[in-house]
C-alpha cells in the first residue's frame, strides 16, 4: 500500500518536472518567431553645400533577430548598383555621400534594404537629383553691435556656414533674420537678401533685443535657425525728459497768466466769492467822524448841507438891536441898541433921524430909513428913543429904526461899551445926516466889532454908569442849538406894531410891563425900562433895566 | 505642318542673326555713329538674372504640368526611367570640382550649347501643349515666356562669349530627340509623359545654365554674393 503511493508520488513529481523542464526554455522559444525584418523606409537625403550629401532611414520592425541595413543606389544613365560608401559618419541608420560619390545634376535612385536571418525587406526607392536637395547649415558668427549717435541702430553680422562655398559661386545664399523685444510674442521678419550684415533701426530704448539669422541656397531648403544673440539698448533718447520740461514750463505759463487774471479781476472774484451785505446808510451822514468822536461836525454835516435857510421867511431873520453911545442930550441915558429889523416899519418922520442905525453896510438904500442904515456909524441909533429933532422923544415905542432889508453879511454886533453918556441928539436926524459924530463912535464901533454870523443875537449884560447897555452877542455861546433858541422864547416878547417910529409896542406878558411910555421926555425914562432885544424869531426879549443913576 | 516648321526655322534662323548682337555697337557698319556698349559686370549679372528667371520658370511649369496631367502614382517612375534626359556628344560635370577645373572659355560654350539646344524643343512643347483640351492658360503663358527668355539669354551669351573670349557666334544643332515630328503620332499618354520628361530635363538643364554663369560671374567680377563677408 504505501509502496503503491510512493510509486505514484514518484510518478507525477517526474511528470512534473519533465514538464517544467519542457516548459521553461519553451517560454521564450514559443513566443518568438523569426521573421523577416519589416521594410524600412526612407526618411529624406540632404546635402549641406551641393557636394556631398546625407540620406538617413527608418527601419521597420526588426522581426525579432539582429538585422543589417544597407543601401543601395544606380545613377541615371546606367544600371550598376553601388552600395552607401559610409554607414558611420552621418551616424545610425544614415549613409553619406562624400565628394567623390556625389554627382550633381544626376539622378540616384536609392533603395534601403533590411536583411536578417529570416529573410529580407526593402524600401521603396527614391529618387535624388542633389541639385534639390540642399539645405546649408545656419549662420555662423552672428554679432550685433549697438551704434551711438543720433539715431543708434543695431549692426548685425554673420558669416555663412563655413562648408558652403559662396567664394567661387557655387552656391548663392539668401538670409533672413529674426528680431523681436524681449518682452514681445512676435518675432519681426527681415530680409537681407544675399547681404552679410544688416541694420536695425527705431529701437525702443532700454530694452533687451534677441536676433537670429538663417540662410538658404537659391533653389534649395531654409536652415536652421542659429542661436539667438542678445543685446541691450541703452536709454538713449533723452527726448523723454525734455518732453516733460516743455510741458512742465507750459503749464507754469499758463498758471502764471491765470494768477494774473484773477489778480486783475480780484474783486470781482471776490464779490463772486462772497457777495457782501449791504449796509446801512444814512445820507449825509459820516460814520468815520463818529467814530473820532466828534459829534458836532456830525451833526452839522447833518444840518449844513440841506438845511436851507429860508431867506424869504422874515420871522426867522436875525434881528437884533444895535445899542450905540448917542451923543443925544434928551435921550439921555437911554441905552442905544442895535436893531435890525426886517420888517418895513416907516420910520420916516423927523426924528428919524436917529435910527439905530447900526447896522451895517447895507442898510438898504431904497428906504427913507435907511438912511440912518447908511451909516454905520451913526451913534445915535436908540430904540425906544426917538430923539428926532425936538420931537423925538427917548421912548422906545417909535424909535425910528433903520430896516434893514436884508442882511447884512459880518453885522456887527452891538456889544460894545461906551463911557460917553448916551444923549438923545436930536440934532441929529435920521435922515441923511451921516457925519454925525461919525466917527465918534464908529471908531469906536469899528474898532471892537466882533464878526459874528447874521443870526446872531446879543444879549445884555449890564448897564453901566453911563447908562450904557452893554451887550454882548449870543454867538459867543459855542453850542447854540435849536433847543437853546426855544428855550429863550420864553422870555421874550413880540413885537406888536410900532408906533410913531419911536415907540414899541410889545404884546402883552403877565410879567412883562408894557414898554408902553408915554412921556419919552425924560431921558432917564421909566425906571424899569424894558430893554428890547429883538430877536430873531420877531420876539423881542425884555428884562429889567436898572438904572444906575 | 511640315512648312510652317520650316518658317519657323528660317525665322528664327535669321532673328538669331539679327538679333546676334544687341548690346554692342557694329563697329564697321556705324562708323560716325557712337553708342556705348556694356560693362562686363552688367553683362554677366544680366545674364546670370535671365538664367535664373528661366529656371524659375521651368520649376513652376513642371509642377504645373505634374499636377495636372500626371497621376501620383506615375510620378516618381518617370524619373526613374529618365534616362533619356541626355544624350550627348560631350559629357557635362558633375561635382564642383570638376566644374572648377573647367575653364571660362568651356564654360560659355557650354552654356551656348545647353541653351540654343533647347530652343526647338521649347517651341514644340507649345505647340503640343495646345492640343491638349484642358491645359490651364497658366503653363501656356509660362513656357511661352521660357521660349523668349530662353532666347534673349542666346543672344546675351553670344555678346558675352564675344567680349570675354573675342570670338565669334557659334551655332549648334538642336537636341534630336525633342523634335516634334519624331512625336507627331503619339497618343495622348505617350505624349505626356514625354512633354513631363521634356519638361524636367528642361529644368535640369536650366539649373545647369545658371549655375555656370554665377560660377562665371564670380570668377570675373567681384559680386556681393560672391564676396567672403
Amino acid at each position: 500500500m504505501e509502496e503503491v503511493f510512493a510509486r505514484a508520488w514518484r510518478k507525477t513529481g517526474t511528470r512534473l518536472m519533465l514538464l517544467h523542464l519542457l516548459l521553461l526554455p519553451a517560454g521564450p522559444t514559443n513566443g518568438e518567431r523569426f521573421d523577416p525584418p519589416g521594410k524600412p523606409s526612407l526618411i529624406s537625403c540632404r546635402s549641406p553645400e551641393k557636394e556631398t550629401f546625407t540620406c538617413w532611414w527608418e527601419p521597420g520592425s526588426s522581426g525579432g533577430l539582429p538585422t543589417t541595413y544597407s543601401l543601395f543606389y544606380r545613377k541615371e544613365n546606367s544600371d550598376e548598383v553601388y552600395e552607401c560608401p559610409d554607414y558611420h559618419t552621418a551616424g545610425e541608420n544614415s549613409c553619406f555621400f562624400d565628394k567623390n560619390h556625389t554627382s550633381i545634376w544626376v539622378n540616384y535612385n536609392i533603395t534601403v534594404v533590411a536583411r536578417n536571418a529570416q529573410g529580407s525587406a526593402s524600401s521603396d526607392p527614391v529618387d535624388i537629383d542633389v541639385m534639390y536637395i540642399v539645405q546649408p547649415h545656419h549662420p555662423e558668427n552672428v554679432t550685433v553691435s549697438l551704434v551711438q549717435g543720433e539715431n543708434p541702430y543695431l549692426q548685425v553680422k554673420w558669416e555663412p556656414p563655413h562648408m558652403v562655398d559662396t567664394r567661387s559661386g557655387w552656391i548663392t545664399l539668401s538670409y533672413e533674420l529674426l528680431v523681436k523685444r524681449e518682452k514681445d510674442d512676435k518675432w519681426q521678419e527681415h530680409f537681407a537678401g544675399q547681404q552679410k550684415q544688416y541694420q536695425l533701426f527705431s529701437l525702443h530704448p532700454g530694452v533687451t533685443y534677441m536676433v537670429k539669422v538663417r540662410c538658404k541656397p537659391d533653389h534649395g531648403y531654409w536652415s536652421e535657425w542659429s542661436s539667438t544673440t542678445y543685446v541691450d539698448v541703452l536709454d538713449y533718447i533723452p527726448r523723454e525728459r525734455s518732453m516733460w520740461m516743455l510741458l512742465a514750463v507750459f503749464l507754469a505759463f499758463v498758471f502764471l497768466i491765470l494768477t494774473w487774471v484773477l489778480t486783475l479781476k480780484k474783486n470781482s472774484v471776490k464779490h463772486w466769492l462772497l457777495p457782501p451785505v449791504p449796509g446801512p446808510k444814512i445820507k449825509g451822514f459820516d460814520s468815520r467822524l463818529l467814530k473820532m468822536g466828534k459829534s458836532e461836525e456830525i451833526f452839522n454835516a447833518l444840518i449844513s448841507p440841506g438845511f436851507q435857510v429860508p431867506l424869504d421867511s422874515e420871522d426867522l431873520l436875525v434881528d437884533y438891536l444895535e445899542v450905540s453911545d448917542s451923543p443925544w442930550p434928551e435921550s439921555g441915558h437911554t441905552p442905544l441898541l442895535d436893531r435890525k429889523d426886517q420888517g418895513k416899519d416907516p420910520v420916516g418922520d423927523d426924528c428919524a433921524g436917529d435910527v439905530p442905525a447900526v447896522v451895517a453896510e447895507k442898510c438898504g438904500g431904497e428906504e427913507p430909513e435907511a438912511q440912518g442904515c447908511r451909516q454905520n456909524e451913526d451913534p445915535h441909533a436908540r430904540v425906544g428913543l426917538l430923539p428926532g429933532n425936538g420931537n423925538c422923544q427917548p421912548c422906545v415905542q417909535d424909535p425910528p429904526y433903520h430896516v434893514s432889508e436884508e442882511f447884512p453879511k459880518g453885522l456887527p454886533p452891538v456889544a460894545w461899551e461906551n463911557d460917553k453918556p448916551p444923549s438923545c441928539s436930536g440934532s441929529t436926524p435920521a435922515r441923511g445926516n451921516s457925519d454925525l459924530s461919525n466917527e465918534y463912535v464908529s471908531e469906536k464901533w469899528q474898532g471892537s466889532f466882533p464878526v459874528t454870523k447874521p443870526d446872531q443875537y446879543v444879549e445884555v449884560q449890564k448897564v453901566n454908569q453911563e447908562n450904557t447897555l452893554i451887550l454882548k452877542p449870543k454867538a459867543e455861546e459855542e453850542t447854540e442849538d435849536l433847543l437853546q433858541l426855544a428855550l429863550r422864547e420864553q422870555d421874550y416878547s413880540k413885537v406888536s406894531k410900532l408906533v410913531n417910529d419911536r415907540i414899541l409896542l410889545l404884546e402883552t406878558r403877565p410879567a412883562d410891563p408894557s414898554s408902553r411910555c408915554g412921556t419919552g421926555s425924560s431921558p432917564a425914562g421909566p425906571p424899569a425900562k424894558p430893554a428890547l432885544h429883538q430877536l430873531q424869531n420877531g420876539y423881542v426879549e425884555t428884562f429889567n433895566l436898572q438904572p444906575s443913576h | 505642318m511640315n512648312k510652317a516648321q520650316g518658317s519657323v526655322w528660317l525665322l528664327l534662323w535669321f532673328g538669331r542673326g539679327m538679333l546676334g548682337y544687341p548690346l554692342e555697337c557694329r563697329a564697321a557698319a556705324d562708323a560716325g555713329r557712337r553708342c556705348a556698349s556694356i560693362p562686363l559686370d552688367k553683362l554677366l549679372e544680366r545674364v546670370v538674372q535671365h538664367a535664373e528667371l528661366i529656371y524659375r520658370l521651368s520649376e513652376e511649369s513642371c509642377t504645373l504640368f505634374e499636377e495636372m496631367f500626371i497621376p501620383l502614382t506615375m510620378r516618381a517612375q518617370q524619373i526613374r526611367g529618365g534616362n533619356t534626359c541626355s544624350t550627348r556628344t560631350f559629357a557635362i560635370p558633375g561635382s564642383k570640382s570638376e566644374v572648377q577645373q573647367i575653364s571660362d572659355k568651356w564654360l560659355l560654350h557650354t552654356v551656348l550649347i545647353l541653351i540654343q539646344s533647347w530652343i526647338e524643343p521649347l517651341f514644340s512643347l507649345q505647340a503640343t501643349l495646345d492640343r491638349y483640351d484642358n491645359a490651364p492658360e497658366v503653363l501656356l503663358n509660362k513656357t511661352k515666356w521660357m521660349s523668349s527668355k530662353l532666347v534673349s539669354l542666346e543672344q546675351g551669351v553670344t555678346v558675352l562669349i564675344r567680349k570675354m573670349l573675342g570670338e565669334g557666334t557659334v551655332t549648334t544643332e538642336s537636341h534630336q530627340s525633342w523634335t516634334v515630328a519624331a512625336w507627331e503620332s503619339a497618343d495622348m499618354m505617350e505624349s505626356i509623359t514625354r512633354d513631363y520628361a521634356l519638361l524636367s530635363c528642361f529644368k535640369k538643364d536650366a539649373h545647369k545654365v545658371e549655375t555656370f554663369l554665377k560660377l562665371l560671374r564670380c570668377r570675373k567680377t567681384g559680386s556681393l554674393s560672391c564676396l567672403p563677408i
